[in-house]
């Protein structure tokens, strides 16, 4: 019991940083960045690929690999996004512009590491130490750390600064915005990058738990909605408490259904969040 | 008695009825089976991408989740063929309407939700719908799939079922698109509460959509199990099979009347010529089409192919 | 306007019931104007071979350890002037496709192999849902179809007369792994009554996995009492509540059926969850490199792997001729069950079209449904009883891998190198 209390907090962390990325760039664009998984991806294998090259700990690649996406996210935001109606007449155009990069992403990680599982190993990977009776897992905590650090940094961005305000200003109202001189179609671009950016330090982070390939991310991408929609737009604390439900869920479900189906839950909840509280639980309109 | 206003120019639908003729005498002069049974294939393809369109273009509603129902009707067909010997052909349409209303038992709800809401929730119903079928080894048999007794005969017949299949749901799309039916379904895409205003039953409409949308790929789905004599969950209710559909509809032309099933043609010829040594690179390639489609021609070929021709884009509102 | 329609729908109609009643006629038509070409040898003194594997998508690693057999096979043929047909020496040529580990693709493939490429003879593909796919378009086409990939038992349950399958069936492969710990518990090492949990991924091979261990858990009453049976989806990427599952149920044996990429992140799970049983196995994975530098060889000391071949039965004869073959044309590898698998499966064709003394498929066909002969297979012995629907069967080998990095083969007795331990002497 007491195992799978710390597997469900301990999982929540991750959960939490996989879907900042995908609510954030939905909360002040209102676009679904069905590239999120891709990015996920992309994180992994650049931290694989940084491991093995360089001997780089994947816990120092986070920083590096974050900026460097954050830069991708920037370019894809103004060569792509940019050209693209936003709000609800765009929203499946955006859709399935960013589902074709997914797609190009994913081939690209096909040609370039082929299509068989990679796994991150360090020295540290399998080490873990004994609460009561339960063991945990260094690296989870490790994890779990780094997820707290990054959402608490947000939330301070996000309130603290001016950027923050900005970016939390255009999310309300565009267009007013431009009147009083925000420039908005910076922030659209800087906060793309900064979710893109995050995506991927979460892709960092997933790699030293599992085993990955080019397919890596979707679900990932689904367990982001998941919280995305229960714990509301853009709200960091929201975000911190939906991935704990989720995670709980998950974790305790095993309880009393097989094995088999647990891996089913998240999508059943992730409809019938949709469904029954459109709404999310913190209020936000996501009917069209 | 005479057609209705809607209907299409003679000349259109004589040219309709002698490709039918032409692509029903195709056999005779090709002996191929790999020829023959690939174009069965397509017909299928042509059929299933249609259904999806509309859904997605008719509706504007983008399905990512349409392996679902075609995995239902599949299993469904299967398993009345091999455990009460029902005669393929009612086996196929008992699967079509349960995997029609199964499209309504959760599309019902989620219908409400537009665009990327919608999108977003197939997914989950995909993926929920593909592992609990796989567990539920009472009807699917589980990971391990389901045999249909092979009929050595009976793959070639398909192919005039296929083609068959693939006309009437041409017909159904234009019907769909061209008559008061689906004007009203062009005011629910545009605006779903000011369509309500003025007297159109969205709710009901939309229902009617999904429900022809998810029969048809039902009974693609039995299609295929009499096709391959072998069904397995994992393959028919795969993610990628619900992309594919995408794929052909967008490619071809979403929204437009026969711009799937030129998507669906593209699809299988581009996979055919690249798969044998090449197959790294298909879905890449067609994710770098989706991407020019979106940015430069968002009715995909038949824009393209109007464009070409300098042809105004009549039924675009 | 309406009555033209009609008409024409009416000439549709007729058009397409027509070509329907003579469809039959022309698919037989078909057949045997392809039996005949070759019958004749296709391009006289070459006898073409079509196959399809997975060199991309889900399973491709496997994939390209199974071209490593074909490949080896079909050198070492060719190099001896060809296949000794009736007194004439005739070479093979093997049309090789990527199916990409779905289905579909194997299918159409396999219809291109035997439609428009012609092929004579069909080698089979990797992994039990593929093979069993592809297997209907041998049966359609009347095309003697030898795989090396298929080891589900339902697959050669359906009375096909031109399937034959060269993996031993799964089940035999958990009851080895059941053999091993009897024989542990009559010498005293294992408990008299030992707890097991059963962990399988949801497929035909996890499926004949579970039963085996069930049989013999039927067999032996009192033996041993399976306590946690759970299936898991393939390409998991997280094992941890499962995990945590077994450890509250306090089993002395842990018995799972995975990929090698869920072995790897499973595994790693169960050592970071500090868990850790008296016997640990991960169905026929256990012993692989990729394993040890993903895991470090201490974290998978004592797991043990059953297998369908393995290198060290190489000791003499055939068996030890295909190991130096292998490590002579790559470089020192040792080749694994994949690679012998594969290479046997083409030289059962081989022999049977020479046994045949013709590559007439009937013939061939025949020829392969009483082929017995010696095999680098555990056992010593190939052939494919009809009584198992064409599959042939052999004794698995079992081996554990030791702290030192080497996996001794541990049992069946007459093939082990050393005794194995149980219980595992790293659990405190």
């Amino acid at each position: 019991m007491i195992d799978l209390l710390f597997s469900a907090v301990l999982l929540a962390g991750l959960y939490a940083m996989m879907a900042y990325g995908l609510g954030i760039i939905y909360g002040v664009l209102r676009i679904v960045n069905l590239g999120h998984g891709g990015m996920i991806m992309v994180g992994a294998y650049a931290a694989f690929w940084m491991h093995e090259q360089f001997g780089l700990d994947p816990y120092l690649a986070i920083v590096p690999i974050a900026i460097a996406s954050f830069f991708l996210g920037v370019g894809m935001y103004k060569l792509l996004v940019k050209r693209l109606p936003r709000g609800a007449a765009g929203g499946v155009q955006s859709l399935l512009l960013l589902f074709a990069v997914w797609l190009i992403l994913r081939n690209t990680a096909y040609l370039l590491f082929t299509g068989n599982d990679q796994t991150l190993r360090t020295s540290y990977s399998t080490n873990s130490f004994h609460v009561a009776t339960a063991y945990v897992s260094w690296n989870r905590l490790a994890v779990f750390g780094v997820a707290i650090v990054v959402l608490v940094g947000l939330h301070l961005l996000l309130t603290r600064t001016y950027l923050g305000k900005a970016i939390r200003a255009v999310a309300q109202n565009p267009s007013s915005c431009t009147l009083v001189g925000i420039p908005v179609e910076r922030v659209y671009s800087v906060t793309f990058g900064l979710g893109t950016g995050l995506a991927a330090a979460a892709g960092v982070l997933g790699a030293t738990l599992f085993s990955f390939n080019p397919g890596y991310g979707s679900s990932e991408l689904l367990k982001s909605f998941v919280v995305v929609v229960l714990g509301g737009l853009g709200s960091v604390p929201g975000t911190a408490l939906a991935a704990l439900i989720l995670a709980f869920v998950e974790v305790f479900s095993i309880k009393i259904m097989p094995s088999y189906l647990t891996a089913a839950v998240g999508f059943v909840l992730l409809v019938l969040v949709l469904v029954l509280r459109p709404g999310g639980l913190f209020g936000q309109r996501v009917l069209g | 008695m005479s057609m209705p206003s809607w209907a299409p120019k003679p000349w259109v639908l004589f040219a309709f009825a002698g490709a039918l003729v032409l692509l029903a005498l195709v056999p005779l002069v090709n002996s191929d089976a790999y020829w023959h049974n690939l174009f069965t294939l397509t017909f299928l393809s042509i059929t299933a991408a249609l259904a999806w369109n509309w859904l997605g273009g008719l509706l504007g509603q983008v399905s990512f989740g349409h392996a679902a129902m075609v995995g239902v009707g599949g299993f469904v067909a299967a398993r009345l063929q091999v455990s009460s010997h029902v005669p393929m052909l009612v086996a196929w349409g008992v699967g079509g309407v349960i995997a029609g209303l199964y499209a309504l038992v959760w599309g019902h709800p989620t219908l409400r939700l537009r665009g990327p809401y919608f999108s977003i929730a197939t997914i989950g119903v995909g993926e929920a719908t593909r592992l609990i079928c796989t567990y539920w080894s009472w009807l699917t048999g589980g990971s391990s799939g389901m045999s249909i007794p092979v009929h050595p005969a009976l793959k070639f017949q398909l192919y005039w079922y296929g083609l068959g299949l693939a006309a009437l749901a041409l017909i159904a799309s234009f019907a769909l698109r061209r008559s008061p039916l689906g004007l009203s379904l062009l005011a629910i895409k545009s605006d779903v509460d000011a369509a309500g205003d003025v007297g159109v039953s969205s709710t009901r409409l939309q229902d009617l959509v999904l429900f022809l949308s998810g029969m048809t790929m039902g009974i693609c789905g039995g299609f295929y199990g009499s096709f391959f004599s072998f069904i397995e969950p994992g393959d028919l209710f795969g993610f990628e099979r619900s992309i594919s559909y995408v794929l052909m509809g967008v490619i071809g032309g979403i929204g437009t009347i026969a711009g799937p099933a030129l998507g669906a043609i593209v699809f299988i010829v581009l996979q055919q010529s690249l798969i044998a040594h090449y197959s790294q690179l298909y879905l890449g390639l067609y994710g770098l089409f989706l991407l020019l489609v979106i940015l430069f021609e968002p009715l995909g070929l038949v824009g393209l192919a109007l464009r070409v021709m300098k042809k105004p884009i009549e039924e675009q509102p | 306007m309406k009555n033209r329609t009609t008409l024409l729908m009416a000439c549709a109609l007729v058009s397409v019931s027509c070509n329907k009643s003579s469809a039959p006629k022309e698919g037989q038509g078909a057949a045997p104007s392809g039996s005949a070409a070759s019958s004749q040898g296709a391009s006289g003194d070459t006898i073409s071979i079509g196959a399809t594997l997975p060199m991309t998508g889900g399973e491709s690693r496997v994939g390209g350890f199974y071209k490593e057999g074909y490949d080896l096979a079909f050198e070492e043929a060719n190099a001896a002037g060809g296949l000794n047909v009736g007194g004439k020496k005739l070479k093979v040529e093997l049309k090789l496709l990527d199916d990409t580990s779905t289905q579909a693709t194997a299918v159409s493939l396999a219809d291109r192999l035997v439609s428009s490429e012609k092929v004579q003879f069909l080698l089979g593909t990797y992994s039990s849902h593929l093979v069993e796919a592809q297997s209907v378009v041998a049966e359609q086409n009347h095309i003697p179809y030898v795989n090396g990939g298929g080891g589900a038992k339902e697959i050669y349950s359906k009375g096909y007369k031109w399937l034959f399958g060269l993996l031993a069936p799964v089940q035999l492969l958990s009851s080895a792994l059941m053999e091993w710990i009897g024989s542990q518990q009559t010498a005293g090492h294992l408990p008299k009554q030992v707890k097991i949990a059963v962990l399988w991924e949801n497929t035909a091979h996890g499926k004949d996995f579970r039963e085996g261990v069930d049989d013999y858990v039927k067999k032996h009453q009192g033996c041993c009492e399976v306590v946690v049976d759970e299936s898991f989806e393939l390409q998991g990427k997280d094992f941890g509540a499962l995990l945590n599952k077994v450890k509250a149920s306090n089993v002395d044996v842990m018995l799972a059926d995975a990929h090698l990429s869920d072995y790897i992140t499973m595994q790693r799970q169960y050592v970071t969850l500090g868990l850790c049983h008296k016997v640990l196995s991960y169905g026929a994975r256990g012993s692989e490199k990729q394993a040890a530098d993903a895991l470090g060889k201490e974290h998978i000391a004592y797991v043990l792997s059953s297998v369908w071949w393995n290198a060290q039965l190489g000791t003499a004869g055939m068996t030890k001729h295909f190991v130096d073959l292998f490590k002579e044309k790559h470089g020192g590898k040792v080749p694994e069950w994949y690679q012998a698998v594969s290479y046997e499966t083409a030289r059962a064709l081989f022999q049977a079209i020479e046994k045949a003394g013709s590559t007439d498929r009937e013939a061939v066909r025949n020829a392969l449904a009483s082929l017995d002969v010696e095999s680098i297979l555990p056992g010593g012995k190939l052939s494919f009883p009809a009584a198992s629907g064409q599959q042939a069967i052999y004794p698995f080998v079992v081996q554990q891998n030791q702290p030192d990095g080497s996996s001794p083969i541990v049992w069946p007795k007459e093939s082990a190198s050393n005794p194995g331990v149980a219980p595992n002497p790293a659990c405190k």
